[in-house]
């Protein structure tokens, strides 16, 4: 096992793709959080409480909730890059056990993920004090606070790049994995939470489970207020966690067992 | 090198209604070229994944040293396999592919040299395959199949795309592996090369077994002259390599 995974780390440091994730990481983490500080909720349409208030604090950070389907992206990128690519010809030719080669794989990407949720998470916290102090205001948060949501965002995009890797496993087609995957999560959900009856899922979907992580039921509450559905109430923090746990097993299994028995014609 | 046999038995692979390989049978034997010979989806390529695990047959088995593929401990050591089209992801390098693969394999990095070298892709060894010709993808293919140093090479239309000095190169290079006892099965359909490097045949068409042993015996038997052309190049094959041979000569020395 140790090999293969060796072998995988090689291959995701092979191309650019690491660190056009860690970009993107910056971008979304001190770019987005850093202009939301900067400009301040209250200024938002419809006005925010402000950053200063523990309300607008963790509004601002859990945006980042709405863009895990990045990092996931690139969990499916880079799975089914061997199926376009044919390269998974020569890996289970290397490697015949099937899923020794997934279970290697959802380790290394396990291990991507919580670096582009670091990465995502650190360059949010300076993005938030400087974005906070450019617009003269306090954080409304304590610090400790701040680093506890940001870690849970941080995992939370780790989950969600082995939420990719397993669809990208199962679809095997590029294309249609990344539409899957990129339209359900970007927006699937948030139509989701607007129809009545179904929304009543939402809570226990990634979204709903991420938004319970992190606190942020801002959307949710403003799609209730606005439109003719009822108000969806999130799960607990650790009701949360858990789902979101449930969802990256079920990840990891798919990517295990989906390519077994596959005919690699 | 002690030889490996593969043994065909009574192979078959369905998808649906269409029987890709019906009850196929051979034995490919050591220290000789093997031609796998048929025409467009006569079951060749379905055939050679079958033979690896890459696709589960319907029934029958393919044996590998008396062992199914999935079952060889470090399977890459004893057999290399290379299909059409070379499995690299473009933006790696030559060598950040086969360091990949050598560490999946357990093998040292300087195995990873040695085959850059052996299979004249060191200078090319940190450009990007996007950028390679089919000749190079093709010795790419093969350095990957190569690096276990298996005993056994099945090899799927290695000459499509090559020039002739590729193929002339490839013909050698598969002779000398035969020469050193190992087991070489390569599908193709150029008959005219296959003529001229393999030892054995075996022929399927619409995914059964026409014919299968030694290429001078099944000529004798057809009543055709089994007299080949000479392994070395010759005519306009020889005029060509000469010639490109002495213009890239020149070039370099211009450079």
């Amino acid at each position: 096992m140790q090999q293969l995974i060796v072998a995988e780390f090689r291959r995701l440091l092979a191309t650019r793709l690491w660190w056009i994730a860690l970009l993107a990481a910056t971008g979304l983490g001190g770019g987005l959080v850093g202009c939301l500080a900067l400009v301040g909720p209250e200024h938002f349409s419809p006005p925010m409480p402000g950053l200063h208030t523990a309300a607008g604090a963790r509004l601002v950070l859990g945006i980042l909730g709405y863009t895990a389907f990045v990092p996931a992206a690139f969990g499916t990128l880079a799975v089914t890059s061997e199926y376009r690519h044919r390269t998974v010809d020569v890996t289970f030719l290397f490697a015949p056990s099937r899923w020794r080669v997934l279970t290697a794989k959802l380790a290394v990407f396990a291990v991507g993920g919580l670096c582009y949720g670091a990465v995502l998470a650190g360059t949010a916290a300076v993005g938030l004090y400087a974005g906070a102090a450019g617009h003269g205001s306090t954080v409304g948060v304590p610090v400790g606070a701040v680093a506890g949501l940001l870690g849970r965002l941080a995992v939370a995009m780790a989950v969600y790049t082995l939420l990719g890797v397993g669809v990208g496993a199962l679809v095997g087609n590029q294309v249609a994995a990344l539409c899957l995957v990129i339209g359900y999560l970007y927006l699937g959900e948030p139509v989701l939470m607007m129809i009545p009856g179904a929304n009543a899922a939402y809570p226990l979907l990634p979204g709903g489970a991420t938004a319970a992580l992190t606190g942020f039921h801002e959307v949710s509450d403003a799609m209730a207020a606005q439109l003719p559905t009822t108000a969806i109430h999130l799960v607990s923090p650790v009701v949360g966690a858990l789902v979101l746990l449930g969802y990256t097993l079920v990840a990891a299994a798919v990517a295990v067992f989906a390519p077994l028995r596959r005919d690699l014609a | 090198m002690t030889g490996v046999a593969v043994e065909v038995a009574g192979l078959t692979k369905r998808y649906g209604e269409v029987t890709a390989v019906r009850d196929l049978s051979f034995v490919v034997r050591p220290g000789a070229v093997t031609a796998f010979l048929g025409p467009n989806g006569a079951g060749k390529s379905t055939t050679l994944r079958m033979i690896v695990g890459l696709v589960a047959p319907s029934s029958g088995t393919a044996r590998i040293g008396g062992r199914p593929y999935r079952s060889i401990p470090r399977p890459s050591s004893v057999v290399g396999a290379a299909f059409p089209g070379a499995a690299v992801h473009p933006r790696h390098t030559a060598r950040a592919h086969l360091r990949v693969y050598a560490a999946m394999g357990g093998y040292p990095d300087r195995r990873v040299d040695e085959l850059l070298d052996l299979l004249e892709l060191t200078g090319a060894a940190d450009r990007h395959v996007a950028g390679f010709s089919t000749g190079m993808r093709q010795r790419l293919g093969l350095a990957t199949a190569l690096l276990g140093d298996p005993p056994v090479l099945l090899l799927d239309e290695p000459g499509n795309g090559l020039d002739p000095a590729g193929i002339a190169w490839l013909r050698t290079f598969l002779r000398g592996l035969a020469d050193a006892g190992r087991t070489v099965l390569v599908s193709s359909h150029a008959l005219a090369e296959v003529q001229q490097s393999a030892d054995d045949v075996v022929l399927v068409s619409d995914g059964r077994l026409v014919a299968a042993g030694g290429y001078d015996e099944l000529a004798a038997t057809a009543g055709l002259p089994v007299q080949r052309p000479a392994a070395e190049p010759a005519g306009l094959e020889r005029l060509f390599l000469d010639l490109t041979a002495q213009r890239r000569g020149d070039d370099r020395c211009n450079s």
